[in-house]
C-alpha cells in the first residue's frame, strides 16, 4: 500500500520530527534506563539481538529511534576508550555525541558499528513500531502497513488502541488493512469473513496472495471461501486498472527518454540531413561529463591516455552542495558534446555533405575511436554516477508509481523541446538555419554564412544529444557502451515521425515509447521489442514518409 | 586496364587454388615452403569474408543500395547449413552418450527442455534440402524486404537504416532461447559433414578449396554481369535513378533482382563460413558485423571488381595481427583506418596505385608551373 | 603498375602472416596462452583476468617455474568476437604450440572454442561461472557449477524465511538453465508454483520449458519489470533471484531504488555481479543486496590477505602496457583463474610432463588441490572444483559482507533433472487451526 515511501526519506522525516517533538513519548522509564537498554541491545552478539532491538520498541522513546534510525544510515559508531571499554556515540554534523550521556566528546579510533541484513530487519521492525505514533500521516500509515504484513498478532491490540484514537482519514485506512489483514487468520468465522469483506473492499493490494491462499486452503468454511473469491475479483479488476494507468505513465516516460535521445539527431538527421552514427557516442560524451562533474564536485578522479595519467582534484563538497552537481552537469554537457560535434563537423563531416552515406561509414568510424578513447580514458567498465536525493524515489498516487527520475525526465523532454522550437522559430539562428536547410545556394547568396550556420546546428544537435546522455547517466549505465544501446531507437524515432519534423519526432517518440511498454507488459521485453521493431519496419515500409511526411517536389528529395 | 586485371585474376586464382592447398599437403612440415592446416584455415575465413564483400560491393559500389543487412543472409546461409550440421552430431552428441538422448536431437535441445525435434528442422536431415535453403531462405527475406522496400521507393540512406533494423531484429530474434536456433550460443560442435570429418586437415582443406572456386565463379559471375546490359542498367541506376526511370526501364525490378542475388551469395559464403569456423550465433547478425563488411568494401576498393576481396583480406589480416600486438588500439585503428579511407581514398587499395599516380602527376605539373598559385589537385 | 604494387602488398601480407607464425622456442621456458577480451564489449570484465594470470605467471616464475621452466605467456584477444576466439585458439594451439591455456568468459567463447581444444587434445582452463551442461575432456572448469551458486544462494534465502521468488535474468543460456534448475529445486523444497515469480512458458505437452523473466542484452528500460515485482512482493516474504549480465543491471538497479524496493523488503541476489562489476555500479543504491560466490575479496585468512597484497603491490610495479593501476579489486572469477595454474602446476609436477593426457590422468585423479585466497579448492574426476561457497551482502565501499559460507560444495555440472517436486508445505495461509464455523 503506502510501502512505498523511502526509507531514507523515513528516517529524516523522523529526526526531524523529534527535533520539535522533544521526546514526547519517553514515558516511564527514566532516559539513562533507555540509554542503558539501548547500549546493551547496540553491543549484543548473537542471537538475541534481533530480540532486543525489537524489545527497545517498547520504551517508545523518541530518542530510541533516533539512534536506531542512524544506526540504519550507519552513522552509529564505536570508539575504544583508552581503557578498554567501547564508547558508542552518534555523528551530529561534525560533533561526536556519546551515548551512554549524550554529551559531546571528541573520538580517537572509531569505526561504524556494523550491521547485517538480521540486525537491519529488527531496526526496521523497532522504527515501524515507534513510528506508529508518528505525527506524520504518511509515516504512520507506512509504519502500521507493514507491522500488518508481519501478521504477528501480538502487534493486534496495540493497533486497535490506535484505532481509537487515530483521526487522519489515510492512517485509518491502513489500520483497517492491517487489522483484516490479521484478523484472516482469526478463529472466528464471522470475524474472518468480514476481515476478508472488508480488504476487497478497500481493494487492498498486499492482501491479494493471501485471499488467493484462502480459497484453496483446506481450513477455511465455505463461506469464507467464497467470500475471499468475491473479494479477490474485486482486487483483480483494481489491479488491472492500476496497471493500465501504470503502463500509460511508463510508456510516457519511455517516449521521453526517447525523445531526449532522438531529439539531436533530429536536428542534425532531419534537418542537416547528415547521419551521424557517432550520435551515441555523443551522448556518452554527455553522460562521462555528468561523471566528471560529479567527481569534481566530490572526491576527484584520475583520467589516463597513451600512459599519462592527469590527476583532478575535487572540491570534497557533501550534502546539498554536492547533490546540486546534477545542475551543474546539465549544461557542461551540452557544451561539451556540442564541442565535440563541431570538432566532427569540421575536421570530417564537412567534407561529405554531398555524400550521405559516406557520412554514415566515417562517423561510424568516428563512433568506434570515441568508444575505444571512453575506455582508454575511463577504463573499460562501466562509472558510477550516483543519483541526487531529489532524483530517487518516487510518489505514489492510487498504487501507481511515479519515480521522481521519470516525472523529471518527461518534465525535461517538454522543456528542451520548447527550447529548441524557440531557437528554431523565434531567433535569427533559427532564422538561418531554416534557410540554409531549405535552400543552402539561395541562403549563401542572401549573405548567410552557411559554413558557420552549419557547424552551429551541428554542435546543437550533438549538445542536445549530450542533455540526453546527463540524463541516461541517471537512468542507466554510464560506460563506453552507452551509445550502441540507443542507436536504433533514436534513428527508428527520427525516420518513423517524417524526416525534417519536430512533431513527427514527438508523436514517433511517445507512441512508439508506450506501444513498447504496453507490449512488454503482454509478451516478455524481448518479444516486446522486436514485434515493435518489426511493426516499425513494416510502417516504414508501407509509408517510407513517416507519420508525417515532408512535401516536396523534387524528385531525389 | 582490362589485360593486367585479367592477369592478377589468373594469378590470384592460381595460387590460392593450386599453390597453398599444394604446399599446405605436400610441402615438407618444419619447412618454409609448408604452409600450416592453420593458415588454410585462415585464408578459407578470409575468402569467404572476400565473397560477402563483393555482395555488398555489388550492391553498393555498383548499384547505389547500402545495404546494412548483408550480414543477416549471411547468418541466414550459415544457419540453414549449420542446422544440417547439428543433426549430423546424432550419435556422437554428450546427451546420447550419457543415455538421455533417444531422439539424437542436438545438444542444446536436450538442456533446454524441448520434448522433441521442432518440425522446421526435421528436413534439414537431408544435405540435398539444406544446400537448398542455404539459398532459399535469404533469398525469400531478400525478396520480401526489397520488393516492400524498392515498391515504396525506399532508397539511400532510408534505405540504410531500414536494413539495419532489420538486422538487429532479427539477431534479437535469434538471441531468444525459444527460437529454436541455440539462442546466444547458436550452433557449435559440428563433427561431420558428408561422412566426413570436420576437424580433419584434408576436408579442411577440400572446404578451403571449395571457397576459393565458390569466389572464383562470383567474380566471374560478376565480371559477366557487369558487362551485359543489365549491368550498364545497373550503374545507370546508381548514378541517376529518376533518368533511367524516365527512360522506360522499371528499376524496382532491377534493384529487386540484384539484392535477392546479393543475398543469395551473401548465404553461400556464410555456408562455407560455418564448418569452417565451427560456430554461427547471433552476433554473426548484428548492424556492426554489416558495417564491418562495408569497411572492407571501402578499404578495399568499391565499385572495383577485386577491392572488396583486397579489402576483406586486409582489414581481417590487420585485425588477426592487431588483436594480439596491440588490442587496445584495434578499434582507434579499424576506425581511423575507414574514416581516412572514406575521406582520402575513395577509391580504396584497389584505386590507390591510380590515385598516386594523379597525386604524383599533379605534383610534377605543379612543380613545373610553380608560378600558379591555386592549382591544386582537386 | 597494379600488378607491382598487388604483388607488393601480397608479400607484405605473407611477410606479416609469417611473423606472427614464427617465434622463438626457448629450451627452457614453457608456453601458456591467454585467450580473453582485451577489446570489444567484454573487455570490461575479461582484462582483470588477464591481468590476474600474468601477475600469477609472474608470481610462479620468481619462485622457480613449473618444474624448473619458466612460464612465457601467449596472450591474445577474442576481441569479444566468437568466431575470432576460435582462430585465436588454433593460433595458441597450432602455432604458438602452448601447453595449457587460461581463457575464455561467455558460455559461446567456450563453446566456440571446444572443438578446436578437443581436436588438437589441448587443455583450457574455464574460470568463469556458467550454466553447466557440458564436460570435455579438454577443458577443466574451475569456474562455478550451478550447484555452487544458485541452489546454495536459495537454501539461505529459504532459511531467511522468504517465500517467494522472482527469477529474473538476461535472455541468454546461463540464466535460461539456472533458472530451470531453480524452479525444479524450489519445487523440491516445497515452494508452490505460485510463489516463483517472473512466468513460465510451457511447450505443447504442458512441460515448463522456461521459467522467469528475461530481458535482451543491453536491455535500458525496466520500469516494467520493476513494477511487476513491486506487486509480486507486496505480500512481503519475497526476493529476486537475478542472473542478470553487467551491463543491464545498473537500470535495474536504479529503477529498483526508485520504487522504493529495498533490501530489507525484498533482497535481489545476483549471481553475476562480483566486486569487479560493481566498480560500475551505484553502490548506494546496492547496500543490502546479496551475492553468493566462491571467493570474495572480504574473506579474513591469510592467504587471501597475501594474495591481495602482493597482487596489488605487482599491479603498482607491473610494466606491462594497458593496465589499469588504480582502483582495483579482486573477484571471484580472477581468484579461479589463478587457482587454475596452480592447480595446472601441481598436476604438472606431479605428472613430471607437460603432455596433455599425463597432466589430464593427475588432475582426474582428484587428488590434486590447492590452497587458494577462496580457501581449498580440489579438482574432481568431472573436471570440477570442489570448493567453499560464500553468501554475501553487499556494503557501501563495493564489497561483500560474508553473512554465511558452505564449506567443500561438490562442483556438479549436471544438476538439471535432479530434483523432486514435493507437495508443498500445508497451512502456508492460515497460522492458526481453525474450529469449524
Amino acid at each position: 500500500m503506502r510501502a512505498a515511501i523511502l526509507m531514507k526519506q523515513f528516517a529524516l522525516a523522523l529526526l526531524m520530527w523529534l527535533g520539535c517533538q522533544n521526546l514526547s513519548l519517553a514515558q516511564g522509564l527514566p532516559d539513562a534506563a533507555v540509554r542503558q537498554q539501548l547500549i546493551e541491545a547496540v553491543l549484543a552478539e548473537g542471537e538475541d539481538q534481533p530480540e532486543k532491538i525489537e524489545a527497545l520498541a517498547e520504551t517508545g522513546s523518541g530518542m530510541v529511534a533516533a539512534v536506531l534510525a542512524q544506526w540504519r544510515a550507519g552513522n552509529l559508531l564505536v570508539d575504544a576508550s583508552p581503557d578498554g571499554a567501547k564508547v558508542l556515540f552518534t555523528r551530529e554534523g561534525i560533533d561526536a555525541v556519546r551515548l551512554d550521556t549524550g554529551v559531546k566528546f571528541s573520538p580517537l579510533a572509531p569505526r561504524e558499528v556494523e550491521t547485517t541484513s538480521k540486525t537491519r530487519k529488527a531496526i526496521k521492525n523497532a522504527l515501524d513500531l515507534i513510528a506508529v505514533a508518528s505525527p506524520d500521516p504518511e509515516l504512520r500509515s507506512a509504519a502500521i502497513g507493514k507491522l500488518g504484513m508481519t501478521r504477528n498478532t501480538d502487534y493486534l491490540p496495540m493497533l486497535e488502541a490506535r484505532q481509537v484514537k487515530e483521526s487522519d482519514p489515510g492512517v485509518r485506512k491502513a489500520l483497517v488493512e492491517a487489522i483484516s489483514v490479521m484478523q484472516l487468520a482469526d478463529e472466528d468465522d464471522v470475524v474472518c469473513i468480514a476481515a476478508v469483506r472488508k480488504l476487497g473492499e478497500m481493494r487492498s493490494i498486499p492482501s491479494l496472495d493471501l485471499l488467493k491462499g484462502m480459497i484453496t486452503s483446506e481450513d477455511e468454511s465455505e463461506a469464507a471461501k467464497a467470500e475471499a473469491a468475491k473479494s479477490v475479483a474485486l482486487i483483480e479488476s483494481y489491479l488491472k486498472k492500476v496497471e493500465a494507468a501504470g503502463t500509460v505513465f511508463r510508456g510516457l516516460s519511455a517516449g521521453s527518454v526517447l525523445l531526449v535521445v532522438a531529439l539531436g539527431l533530429a536536428i542534425t538527421f532531419g534537418l542537416m540531413g547528415v547521419i551521424n552514427m557517432a550520435h551515441g557516442e555523443m551522448m556518452a560524451v554527455g553522460a562521462y561529463t555528468t561523471y566528471m562533474v560529479q567527481n569534481i564536485f566530490g572526491g576527484g578522479l584520475t583520467l589516463s591516455l597513451f600512459g599519462f595519467g592527469a590527476h583532478v582534484p575535487g572540491m570534497n563538497l557533501t550534502g546539498a552542495a554536492y547533490q546540486s552537481y546534477f545542475i551543474w552537469a546539465v549544461p557542461a554537457s551540452f557544451l561539451m558534446a556540442a564541442l565535440v560535434g563541431i570538432a566532427l563537423e569540421r575536421g570530417v563531416i564537412r567534407f561529405l555533405y554531398k555524400r550521405p552515406l559516406e557520412s554514415l561509414l566515417a562517423t561510424w568510424g568516428i563512433s568506434l575511436i570515441l568508444q575505444q578513447l571512453f575506455r582508454l580514458v575511463f577504463g573499460p567498465n562501466n562509472v558510477q554516477v550516483s543519483s541526487p536525493s531529489y532524483l530517487s524515489g518516487s510518489f505514489v498516487i492510487h498504487d501507481v508509481v511515479l519515480g521522481y527520475n521519470r516525472v523529471f525526465v518527461i518534465g525535461f523532454a517538454i522543456a528542451i523541446v520548447f527550447v529548441t522550437w524557440l531557437l528554431l522559430t523565434k531567433t535569427s539562428l533559427g532564422l538561418f538555419i531554416r534557410a540554409v536547410m531549405q535552400n543552402r545556394m539561395m541562403a549563401s547568396c542572401m549573405g548567410v554564412r552557411t559554413e558557420r550556420v552549419n557547424m552551429l546546428t551541428f554542435g546543437f544537435g550533438s549538445g542536445l544529444a549530450g542533455l540526453g546522455g546527463a540524463f541516461l547517466s541517471q537512468l542507466g549505465n554510464v560506460g563506453p557502451n552507452l551509445g550502441q544501446s540507443y542507436i536504433v531507437d533514436s534513428f527508428m524515432t527520427v525516420v518513423v515521425g517524417g524526416v525534417g519534423n519536430l512533431i513527427g519526432t514527438i508523436c514517433s517518440a511517445i507512441g512508439i515509447g508506450t506501444v513498447d511498454q504496453t507490449l512488454q507488459s503482454v509478451t516478455d521485453p524481448s518479444m516486446g521489442k522486436i514485434i515493435t521493431l518489426s511493426t516499425i519496419i513494416l510502417f516504414l515500409l508501407l509509408r517510407p514518409g513517416g507519420l508525417f511526411p515532408t512535401r516536396t517536389r523534387s524528385l531525389e528529395g | 586496364m582490362r589485360k593486367p586485371e585479367n592477369l592478377i585474376m589468373m594469378i590470384g586464382a592460381l595460387l590460392l587454388l593450386v599453390l597453398l592447398p599444394c604446399l599446405n599437403a605436400y610441402g615438407p612440415p618444419d619447412s618454409a615452403l609448408h604452409v600450416s592446416d592453420y593458415t588454410i584455415n585462415l585464408w578459407g575465413k578470409y575468402l569467404c569474408y572476400g565473397i560477402l564483400a563483393i555482395s555488398v560491393n555489388l550492391l553498393w559500389g555498383y548499384t547505389g543500395l547500402l545495404s546494412l543487412g548483408q550480414c543477416l543472409f549471411f547468418s541466414l546461409g550459415g544457419y540453414a547449413l549449420g542446422m544440417h550440421l547439428m543433426l549430423k552430431i546424432g550419435k556422437l552428441g554428450q546427451y546420447y552418450q550419457a543415455g538421455n538422448n533417444p531422439l539424437e536431437m542436438p545438444d542444446f535441445m536436450v538442456f533446454m527442455g524441448f520434448p522433441e525435434l521442432p518440425a522446421h528442422w526435421v528436413p534439414f536431415h537431408s544435405f540435398g534440402f539444406s544446400v537448398l535453403m542455404v539459398f532459399v531462405v535469404p533469398g525469400v527475406v531478400a525478396f520480401l524486404f526489397g520488393w516492400l522496400a524498392f515498391r515504396s521507393r525506399i532508397k539511400g540512406v532510408y534505405f540504410s537504416i531500414l536494413t539495419q533494423a532489420l538486422t538487429y531484429a532479427a539477431s534479437l530474434m535469434f538471441f531468444q532461447n525459444k527460437f529454436t536456433f541455440g539462442g546466444n550460443n547458436g550452433l557449435t560442435d559440428f563433427k561431420t559433414m558428408l561422412g566426413a570429418n570436420l576437424n580433419d586437415a584434408d576436408v579442411r582443406r577440400y572446404l578451403y578449396i571449395a571457397t576459393v572456386l565458390l569466389l572464383i565463379a562470383v567474380v566471374a559471375l560478376v565480371k559477366w554481369l557487369l558487362g551485359t546490359k543489365f549491368g550498364k542498367v545497373q550503374k545507370a541506376i546508381r548514378d541517376s535513378e529518376n533518368r533511367v526511370l524516365f527512360s522506360g526501364y522499371a528499376t524496382t525490378s532491377f534493384k529487386l533482382f540484384i539484392f535477392v542475388l546479393c543475398a543469395l551469395i551473401a548465404g553461400a559464403a556464410g555456408a562455407l563460413y560455418v564448418p569452417q569456423v565451427g560456430i554461427i550465433n547471433p552476433s554473426e547478425m548484428t548492424t556492426d558485423k554489416s558495417l564491418e563488411a562495408v569497411v572492407w568494401v571501402a578499404v578495399g576498393g568499391r565499385a572495383t571488381l577485386l577491392g572488396p576481396v583486397y579489402g576483406a583480406i586486409f582489414v581481417n589480416a590487420l585485425k588477426s595481427w592487431a588483436t594480439t600486438a596491440y588490442p587496445d588500439y584495434w578499434y582507434i585503428i579499424l576506425g581511423g583506418l575507414f574514416v581516412l579511407a572514406v575521406l582520402f581514398a575513395p577509391n580504396g587499395i584497389a584505386g590507390l596505385p591510380q590515385q598516386i599516380k594523379d597525386i604524383a602527376v599533379g605534383w610534377k605539373r605543379r612543380n613545373a608551373s610553380s608560378i600558379e598559385p591555386g592549382a591544386t589537385p582537386a | 603498375m597494379i600488378k607491382t604494387n598487388l604483388i607488393k602488398a601480397a608479400a607484405t601480407l605473407c611477410v606479416a602472416a609469417a611473423t606472427l607464425t614464427s617465434s622463438v622456442h626457448a629450451a627452457d621456458t614453457v608456453k601458456v596462452g591467454v585467450l580473453h577480451s582485451l577489446s570489444g564489449t567484454m573487455a570490461i570484465s575479461e582484462t582483470s583476468l588477464r591481468d590476474v594470470l600474468l601477475f600469477t605467471f609472474d608470481e610462479i616464475n620468481k619462485s622457480g617455474g613449473v618444474m624448473g621452466q619458466m612460464i612465457e605467456p601467449v596472450v591474445v584477444d577474442g576481441a569479444s568476437n566468437w568466431p575470432l576466439f576460435a582462430e585465436k585458439a588454433k593460433q595458441l594451439l597450432e602455432v604458438d604450440k602452448t601447453a595449457v591455456t587460461f581463457g575464455c568468459w561467455t558460455s559461446v567463447s567456450r563453446k566456440s572454442v571446444l572443438p578446436v581444444y578437443e581436436k588438437n587434445n589441448g587443455l583450457l582452463f574455464y574460470p568463469v561461472q556458467y550454466e553447466g551442461e557440458e564436460l570435455s575432456k579438454n577443458i577443466f572448469y574451475t569456474a562455478e557449477a550451478v550447484g555452487q551458486q544458485a541452489t546454495p544462494a536459495v537454501d539461505y534465502l529459504l532459511a531467511e524465511g522468504k517465500k517467494k521468488f522472482y527469477l529474473l535474468g538476461s535472455d541468454y543460456v546461463y540464466p535460461q538453465t539456472t533458472n530451470l534448475v531453480l524452479l525444479e529445486y524450489l519445487l523440491s523444497k516445497g515452494v508452490p508454483i505460485a510463489n516463483i515469480g517472473g512466468g513460465l512458458s510451457k511447450d505443447k505437452a504442458g512441460k515448463v520449458i522456461s521459467a522467469g523473466k528475461y530481458t535482451p542484452f543491453g536491455h535500458t528500460d525496466y520500469q516494467q519489470i520493476v513494477a511487476e515485482i513491486k506487486k509480486f512482493a507486496a505480500s512481503g516474504d519475497a526476493c529476486v533471484v537475478s542472473t542478470l549480465n553487467g551491463d543491464t543491471n545498473v537500470p535495474f538497479f536504479k529503477e529498483y531504488a526508485a520504487a522504493g524496493l529495498t533490501a530489507e523488503d525484498c533482497p535481489v541476489v545476483s549471481f553475476s555481479i562480483s566486486e569487479d562489476e560493481f566498480r560500475g555500479l551505484p553502490a548506494d543504491q546496492l547496500v543490502g543486496q546479496l551475492g553468493c560466490w566462491t571467493y570474495f575479496q572480504s574473506i579474513e585468512s591469510p592467504a587471501n590477505k597475501k594474495f591481495i597484497g602482493d597482487f596489488m603491490s605487482w599491479l603498482k610495479t607491473t610494466e606491462v602496457p594497458g593496465i589499469q593501476k588504480e582502483g582495483r579489486v579482486t573477484c571471484s572469477p580472477m581468484v579461479l583463474s589463478y587457482a587454475g595454474v596452480y592447480l595446472w602446476k601441481a598436476a604438472v609436477e606431479e605428472a613430471k610432463s607437460f603432455d596433455v593426457d599425463k597432466v589430464r590422468k593427475v588432475l582426474e585423479s582428484g587428488k590434486i588441490s590447492f590452497d587458494g585466497p577462496g580457501g581449498t579448492v580440489t579438482m574432481q574426476k568431472n573436471h570440477h572444483l570442489t570448493k567453499n561457497v560464500y553468501i554475501g551482502e553487499t556494503t557501501k565501499d563495493g564489497q561483500f559482507k560474508i553473512l554465511k559460507s558452505f564449506d567443500n560444495v561438490y562442483g556438479e555440472p549436471f544438476l538439471k533433472g535432479t530434483f523432486k517436486t514435493s507437495s508443498p508445505a500445508k497451512g502456508e495461509t492460515t497460522k492458526k487451526k481453525k474450529k469449524a464455523a
